[in-house]
This record gives structure tokens, C-alpha cells and sequence, in this order.
């Protein structure tokens, strides 16, 4: 039996892989040339890529750090925390690209995007985004300024129309302070199924959330 | 006699024929014949029964049926044509007693003449299927007389013209009439029908089609209703005097149509003398009048009932919208009452207690008093009136009156939790400063409430009555123990309240004089010693005090004031002059209260004890006060204290209201939770729909607010979205 070589990073984590010989050998060598990359960006003491060590990331890829495909890959990665990347979740977002270099993962962006975007990973995405943005423990919702940013982000490109309208919308109500999980996923279910601008098949006998209900009112005195 | 020979006798049959003589039947039947026209001309007594019985018995016999049959029918047609034509003779007046007496004596003939023809009429004619002759009769009766070109109009035109006549007012031959009529009804009620009544209910529709459209532009509708009501019971007497009793149906329902059926709705809207008109001048027979005749005609009562709920709604909502009214609450809720007692009245008397009608008004009362929102704390503050002082004197079972009466007020709120909390203030202060007409009201009230709420609705109330007896009982053991110490102090009384209980009031600094914080410390100890584990603090805005002041000329008065007023009047005992800002630093009383206190002490005639200056009545910092040494009062206690239950100021409303609408959100978390644990998964409207069915003994929830709390209900994760149908919720254990 060829021996397992025993990585530990330096908060204590340990990982035990278990392959058939030859295999071993490459992956051993795919997750060196990972781990290469990852102690390029991550901060010495902390031993997690921070949120400098991104930023210098987004640069050597050419993409600005608040694309969106930043948050896929974060996505892709299953980042807990915002603005940190830790070395097991390095691994698995590169391991899953099949990125093994820093100019193989900005090849593998496009990639990305088309995956995130497909609809059946989209939704998944999507909330993620969400929960990627809360950075205290019991934190549930998050402030209107945040969410409009987020919003441009992650559904800018997409359904441009009903963002810019929401967020106008969000700015200059005062009803709402921050906004939910709850109300966050109705927003895209929102833009998903309802026709616009015209709204015509927004049902208000439906479990709409109330915030939903408000900004169709609002748009519809605007359009009057 | 011997009988051995056994003869049988045999009865054989003619052995020749018997020769009928032709001429028999011809013979027979010519005596008949003369027979019937002996009858006919009223010489029957000379003919003999028997022997024309037999006659035509043997015709029949000898099967001569038809022949005497068809001579019978060609006979009665000759007489009946004799005397038509008669009738026809007669003149005017004549001509129906001509008719009518000519039919009695056809009768008459037809009785002898089918007694006579009795045979025949049992055997030939059923056998051969002809009509039996008392029918036969009838029918040429008919045929030849009633239908002849010439009687046949004319007989109507009599008939109608006397009911006309009789209709305007003359006296007609009634008997005459009803022998007549019921010659119609003999001869079949087809006949009866069609030469008769069908022309009848037409020829009345007209008349009255043009009486009403005559009475209606000339009569006011009180009179015009009358006016219809007798010509429905005349009619319905000229059907029991001389008509078929299967008409009356027939031709009231003609007049219901012609009279009030047409005019429904111009009667009801009638300027001057409508419904509305009746119900504002309580004409109970009027409406009673229209009542009974619009009960009649089908949505007759529909119109009347909703006339009627709609201008009760609209009295209804100016009375509860005009502002000259809501100036004073107990006057307010007294003319919701006299209204409703106006319309228990009308119904009762007028409209046979109509289950309808109730229910109409009982939904406008509901609809209108919802209207202001603060018809609850009114109601309130009526029962605070009541029970302070208006209740007083009265027997027990007028005060059941008047607490039931608020009782059915009560019911009609939406927002029962509203005047809870209301309520709930108002007893509080009846209680404190012991201002209660009757302890036995009070707890009559309470128990009402409880029955029709329910046991948690009262709790908190029974609760307050409970802390004041307990609390009679510790001042009790309180001066027995303690008393003898106390030695000069001022004589204190303590109300203990539990807090969950009475209504909330935020605490309120205050500095007691040194007098009293004494006695209150001594009280302190006393109670916390008995009671470990509880805190107490001095509600110093509910409190009262009575202070025996000695004025400038001598003259001594007992003064019975609030906390608050108790300890500005206490500093003046140590200075004449004092400042408002010194007041104010030495009471450490908040600033609205204190001027609203200072103003009732300076600024008031009759109970000013102090001077102010300047006098003006408002307050600011630099006025100064003084002691009124030149107070004078006729009576020795005079009652400067300002606890009384008031209408809301507009602030006080609205943060009364918040309130309001803080409590209810728990409440409606609570139901939706509470149908979430039974139903697992529901959809939008039904929980709404719940909901709102569970809290409609306590208010009507609003749909918006209850999709927040939905809302609220799933970020705490008690509630989730369905992941497929959007619009279900799931319950989460």
C-alpha cells in the first residue's frame, strides 16, 4: 500500500485521503500544485486567504473583486465566511473546476458562470449569496443598502429592469429596514415568474411577501 | 195434492210473438212530451208521477231508449229556446231577476223531469254513454240560454256593471247577485271562468290601475295606503258574499298588484310622507298599515327593510360622525341607545317583531357604531358615568336595565379589546378613589362580560377587586400592629395593586413631604415584612389626600386633593412665596403635570387656594405663587382632586391606540400558530380566514397585519414556505 501522505493546514484541520497507487500519486500532485496556489494568496499568520489576499487574487485573474463571478466561485466553494477563503474550501472549489493554476481557474470563470446560471443551480446560488452576507452568528437579515448592492450583483445582468426598479423602490420606502431570507428568495420568484413591467400576473391573493405586495403597489402608482 | 207426480213447472217463452204496437213508442212518447210541457208551464201538479215513470219506463224497456232520449233532448231545447227568448225580452233591471228566476224554475223542471226519466238515466244512458239528464239539463241551459248571441254579453255587462257601481259606492241586490253567480258555478267552473270571472279579474285590474294611479297623485301615502287597505277588504267581503271563495285569491291578488305592487317604490320614497317620513314621526299604525300590505306582494318588505336599514345607516353614521357629539361621550352613547330603543319600539309595534327586520337592524347598528373608532372607549366611559353617579338611587332591576342595554352596545363593537382596555382604566379609577354608585353593579357588569366573552376577558378586572379588599385588610393589620407608633402621622390608606392586573401606568417621579414619606416607609416595612420577595412602588398619580388648611380670616376647610397637588400645597407651609421653577425642583413632578396641577390649584374659580401671578392661565417658568389666605368656600370640604375619567385628548388617543395594536400582535401570532400546529399545512386566505374567525370576539384583525406576523413567524422559524406550492405554509415542530 503506497503511503498517504497526511496534509494538515495550520488551524488544525486534518484530512485523510484514501486512493488506489496511482492515482494517488497524480492527486497528490494536483493538490500540491492547489495548495501552491492557496499559500500564494493566504495570510501567513491567519493561514486563510483574507480579504486582502482576494483582492490580490481578483487582480492576477483580472476580474474586479465585486463580480459576480467572485461570488460564484465562492459559491463553489462553499465559503462560510465572507471575504475568507479557507484552505479545505480552496481545495474543493479548485478541485471541482479542475483548476490547478491560477491561469487553469481564470480559463475555468466562464465555465462557472454558465454552471451557476443554469436554472436548476441558480436558486441554489442565489440564496447563498444571501447567507454569505451575514456575518454575525444569529444575524437574519441584511441592511438595505447591502442587499441593493448584492442585488446589482448577483441579478443585475440578468433582470436588469426589476432591479433597478426594486432598488429604487427599497431606497425610498421606509417601512423596511433590512431585508429577510424570506423576502430575498420572493424577490427572485418575483422576477422568475412575474411579467414586466406590466405585473399583470401578480396575484395578491397569493402568499406573496408583504414587501412584494408593497413595491407592486408602488410601481403601479408610478406607472399611473 | 198428491205429489207423485214430480212436476217441474216450466215457464216457457211465448210461442207467438208479441206484437208491439208501433205506434206504442209514438203514443208513449207523446204523453211524455205534453208531460214536460205541462211541467214547463207550471201544471205539474195535475200529472201523475207513477203513471209517466211507467211510461217511460216501458220505452226503455221496450227499447225505445234512443227515441225517448233524443225527444227528451229536442223537447227541453223548444221550452229553453221559449224562454230565452223571454229573458232576452226583459228589460234593464229586469233581465238578471228574469234570468234568475227562470233558472230556479228549470231546476224545478228538470228535478220532476229526470225523477220521471229515472230509469233511462240508470240504465240506457250509462250503457250508451250519454249524458244523464240532470247534466243534459244544465248543459242546454247553458247552450241555449246562457250562450244565446243575445244574453251572453249582456249577462256580463250586468254582472260587471253592478260590481262596478257596487264598488263606487251604491248599495246592489246582493242575493240577486250571488244567485246568479252561483247559477255559473253550477253550469261548471269552466263557464264560471270564462263568461265570467276572467272578464271580472280584467275589468278590476283596470279599475284599479286607474283608482291607484288617481289616489296615488292625489293622496299623501298614509291616506293612499288606507285607501288600498279598504278596497282589498271589500273585495275580499264581495267574494264571500256573492262570489266563488276561489276567486278571492284571484282578485286580491289583482288589487295587491294594481295598489301596491305598481307603486311600491313611489309609496315608500313618497316626499313628505314615505317610510322615512312614518319612521322619524313613529306612525306605528301607518307603518304597521304598510306592513301588512307590502307583506303581500312579493319584495314588498325587501323595499320597505331596505329603506329602512339604509336611512338608520345613514342617521347612524352622522350621529356617530358629527362633532358637536363627540364632544360629550355619555350623551353620545345615550342617543345610540334612544335610537336603538326608537327602532326595538317600530319593529315591535309595526312590523310583528319581523326576525328580518331585527337582523337589519341589528347589522346597521353594527355597521355604523364601527364607524368611530372611538365608540368603544365611549361606551366606556357612559358605563363610567353610570356607575359613578347615574346609577344612583335606582332599584336593582332598572340597573340590570341599563347594564344590559350597554351590554347590546357592546356586542356590536368590533374592537372589544379596545374597550377593555378602556374599561379597564375607567374601573380603575372608580376604584381608587372609591367613586362606585354600587359594588353589586360592578360585579353585575363584570359577570355579564364574562359570559359573553369569556372567563379571560374578566380576570384581570376580578383581579382589581380582589386587591382592594385584600388590601382593606392590610391596612387593617397594618394600623393594628402599627398603629400605636404612628402617634401624630398623617393617616394613611393603601391600595396594594397587582401589578399584571391594573393598567399599566409608567412610573412618575415625585417627592412626598417628609410627613408622609414617614408613615409610607413604616407601611413599607410593615408589608414587605409579611410579603418577602415583593417589591412595592408608590403610584404617586393615582393617589388622593385630604389636608385641613386654616385660611387667612380663620376659616377652616377640608381639601381633598390629588398626590401631586397634596405636595405642592405642603411646601407652602414652610413658605409664602414660591416659584414655579422652586416648585418644580422641590417636587421633582414632570412638567406637563405639574402646570395641568398648578393650573387646577390657582387658575380655577371656587378652588383656587392659590394665588398665582400674573394671572394669566398658563404657566411658565417665572410665575410666582402664593398662598390664598382670602380663599373662601360655603362648603367646609371642597374637592380640588382631578381624577376623574375624561375623554381621550387627541394624543392620549393615539398612543392608547398603539398600544392597542401592540397587544394584538401577539394575539395573532398566537392564532396562527395555534391553527398551524393543527392544520400542518394551509394556504394563505384560509389562515387569514381562521384567523380572523378565532380573534372576532376581540377585534377584526387586519389582513396586512396578519401577513406580517407571517411573515415575522417564518424568519423565527416557526413557519416555512412550501418549497413546490407557493401558496401553502408549513408548520415547522
Amino acid at each position: 500500500m503506497a503511503s498517504c501522505r497526511v496534509r494538515s493546514s495550520s488551524i488544525g484541520k486534518l484530512t485523510i485521503i484514501i486512493l488506489n497507487c496511482s492515482a494517488i500519486k497524480a492527486a497528490s500532485k494536483e493538490l500540491e500544485r492547489i495548495d501552491n496556489v492557496f499559500y500564494t494568496y493566504a495570510n501567513g499568520t491567519s493561514g486563510l486567504i483574507d480579504p486582502e489576499g482576494i483582492e490580490r487574487l481578483c487582480s492576477d485573474m483580472e476580474v474586479d473583486h465585486t463580480d459576480v463571478r467572485v461570488l460564484m466561485l465562492a459559491w463553489k466553494m462553499k465559503a462560510e465566511k465572507q471575504g475568507y477563503f479557507t484552505l479545505e474550501e480552496w481545495r474543493v472549489g479548485l478541485k471541482a473546476l479542475r483548476a490547478d493554476s491560477l491561469s487553469k481557474l481564470k480559463k475555468a470563470l466562464p465555465e462557472l458562470e454558465k454552471e451557476v446560471r443554469r436554472p436548476s443551480n441558480f436558486v441554489d446560488f442565489y440564496s447563498y449569496a444571501f447567507r454569505y452576507c451575514l456575518t454575525e452568528e444569529k444575524q437574519k437579515s441584511i441592511d438595505i443598502e447591502s442587499i441593493c448592492q448584492l442585488l446589482h450583483i448577483v441579478l443585475g445582468s440578468q433582470y436588469q429592469a426589476q432591479v433597478d426598479s426594486f432598488v429604487e423602490y427599497l431606497k425610498t420606502q421606509n417601512d423596511y429596514k433590512v431585508i429577510n431570507m424570506d423576502q430575498w428568495m420572493g424577490f427572485y420568484r418575483f422576477c422568475d415568474e412575474i411579467s414586466y413591467p406590466d405585473l399583470n400576473n401578480y396575484d395578491p391573493e397569493l402568499a406573496w411577501p408583504l414587501i412584494l405586495d408593497n413595491f407592486v403597489e408602488w410601481v403601479r402608482e408610478k406607472q399611473s | 195434492m198428491s205429489a207423485q207426480k214430480k212436476r217441474n213447472f216450466q215457464i216457457e217463452a211465448f210461442k207467438h210473438r208479441v206484437v208491439v204496437d208501433p205506434k206504442y213508442a209514438e203514443k208513449t212518447w207523446m204523453i211524455l212530451e205534453h208531460a214536460i210541457k205541462e211541467i214547463y208551464n207550471h201544471n205539474a201538479s195535475g200529472l201523475s208521477f207513477e203513471e209517466l215513470y211507467r211510461n217511460a219506463y216501458n220505452m226503455v224497456l221496450h227499447k225505445f231508449g234512443e227515441k225517448l232520449y233524443s225527444g227528451l233532448v229536442t223537447t227541453m231545447t223548444y221550452h229553453l229556446k221559449e224562454i230565452s227568448k223571454s229573458i232576452e225580452a226583459a228589460q234593464g233591471e229586469l233581465f238578471l231577476e228574469e234570468l234568475n228566476r227562470k233558472w230556479a224554475e228549470h231546476n224545478k223542471a228538470l228535478q220532476m223531469i229526470r225523477d220521471i226519466l229515472m230509469y233511462m238515466d240508470r240504465t240506457f244512458i250509462p250503457s250508451t254513454h250519454k249524458t244523464p239528464v240532470h247534466e243534459l239539463g244544465l248543459n242546454l241551459w247553458r247552450d241555449v240560454v246562457i250562450h244565446s248571441s243575445k244574453t251572453q254579453s249582456r249577462l256580463l255587462d250586468t254582472l260587471l256593471e253592478l260590481v262596478l257601481r257596487e264598488r263606487s259606492g251604491d248599495v246592489i241586490n246582493r242575493g240577486l247577485m250571488r244567485n246568479i253567480i252561483k247559477m255559473l258555478m253550477d253550469l261548471g267552473s269552466s263557464v264560471y271562468q270564462e263568461d265570467f270571472e276572467k272578464h271580472f279579474l280584467e275589468v278590476s285590474a283596470d279599475f284599479y290601475r286607474c283608482e291607484s294611479q288617481e289616489f296615488i297623485e292625489s293622496c299623501d301615502c298614509g291616506n293612499y295606503l288606507k285607501k288600498a287597505e279598504r278596497r282589498l277588504n271589500e273585495e275580499m267581503e264581495r267574494v264571500s258574499h256573492y262570489l266563488d271563495a276561489k276567486s278571492e285569491a284571484k282578485i286580491t291578488s289583482v288589487v295587491e298588484k294594481e295598489m301596491i305592487e305598481s307603486h311600491m317604490n313611489r309609496l315608500v320614497h313618497m316626499e313628505s310622507s314615505g317610510l322615512v317620513n312614518m319612521l322619524v314621526d313613529d306612525k306605528y299604525e301607518d307603518l304597521g298599515r304598510m306592513y301588512n300590505l307590502f307583506r303581500r306582494v312579493q319584495n314588498g318588505l325587501v323595499i320597505v327593510r331596505d329603506v329602512m336599514t339604509a336611512y338608520i345607516r345613514d342617521t347612524g353614521k352622522h350621529l356617530v360622525t358629527d362633532p358637536e357629539r363627540l364632544r360629550d361621550p355619555v350623551d353620545f352613547v345615550q342617543r345610540l341607545l334612544d335610537m336603538k330603543d326608537k327602532y326595538d319600539k317600530i319593529i315591535s309595534l309595526a312590523f310583528n317583531n319581523d326576525k328580518t327586520f331585527q337582523n337589519a337592524l341589528n347589522s346597521s347598528f353594527e355597521f355604523f357604531i364601527n364607524l368611530n373608532a372611538r365608540s368603544p372607549e365611549f361606551i366606556s366611559l357612559f358605563v363610567d358615568d353610570k356607575l359613578r353617579k347615574g346609577l344612583r338611587g335606582v332599584s336593582e332591576e332598572d340597573v340590570e336595565v341599563v347594564l344590559d342595554k350597554v351590554m347590546m352596545l357592546f356586542r356590536y363593537l368590533q374592537e372589544k379589546d379596545v374597550f377593555e382596555k378602556y374599561y379597564k382604566q375607567h374601573l380603575a379609577k372608580r376604584l381608587l378613589s372609591g367613586k362606585t354608585v354600587s359594588d353589586d353593579a360592578e360585579r353585575s357588569l363584570i359577570l355579564k362580560l364574562k359570559t359573553e366573552c369569556g372567563y379571560q376577558f374578566t380576570s384581570k378586572l376580578e383581579g382589581m377587586f380582589t386587591d382592594m379588599k385584600t388590601s382593606q385588610d392590610t391596612m387593617h393589620g397594618f394600623y393594628t400592629t402599627v398603629g400605636p407608633q404612628l402617634g401624630d402621622s398623617p393617616t394613611l390608606t393603601v391600595q396594594v395593586l397587582t401589578t399584571g392586573s391594573w393598567p399599566t401606568q409608567p412610573s412618575i417621579t415625585c417627592n412626598l413631604p417628609a410627613e408622609i414619606m414617614g408613615v409610607c416607609e413604616k407601611f413599607k416595612s410593615y408589608y414587605l415584612g409579611t410579603h418577602t420577595g415583593r417589591r412595592l412602588s408608590w403610584q404617586t398619580n393615582m393617589g388622593t389626600a385630604d389636608l385641613k388648611t386654616t385660611f387667612g380670616k380663620g376659616q377652616k376647610h377640608e381639601l381633598n386633593v390629588s398626590t401631586y397637588q397634596m405636595c405642592v400645597l405642603m411646601l407652602f407651609n414652610n413658605a409664602d412665596r414660591l416659584t414655579y421653577k422652586e416648585i418644580e425642583q422641590a417636587t421633582e413632578i414632570p412638567a406637563t403635570d405639574l402646570k395641568r396641577c398648578l393650573q387646577s390649584l390657582a387658575c380655577v374659580k371656587g378652588k383656587n387656594v392659590l394665588r398665582k401671578e400674573p394671572m394669566s392661565k398658563d404657566i411658565v417658568e417665572d410665575d410666582a405663587f402664593f398662598f390664598n389666605d382670602k380663599f373662601t368656600s360655603k362648603f367646609f370640604k371642597v374637592k380640588i382632586g382631578t381624577v376623574v375619567a375624561q375623554r381621550e385628548s387627541e394624543p392620549e388617543n393615539l398612543e392608547t391606540r398603539q398600544r392597542v395594536e401592540e397587544d394584538r400582535k401577539p394575539q395573532i401570532e398566537a392564532a396562527i400558530v395555534r391553527i398551524m400546529k393543527s392544520r400542518r399545512v394551509l394556504d394563505h386566505n384560509n389562515i387569514v380566514a381562521e384567523v380572523t374567525k378565532q380573534l372576532q370576539a376581540r377585534f377584526l384583525p387586519n389582513p396586512v397585519v396578519i401577513k406580517k406576523r407571517i411573515e415575522s413567524l417564518i424568519e423565527r422559524e416557526f413557519l416555512e414556505r412550501d418549497k413546490t406550492d407557493r401558496k401553502l405554509y408549513r408548520y415547522l415542530a
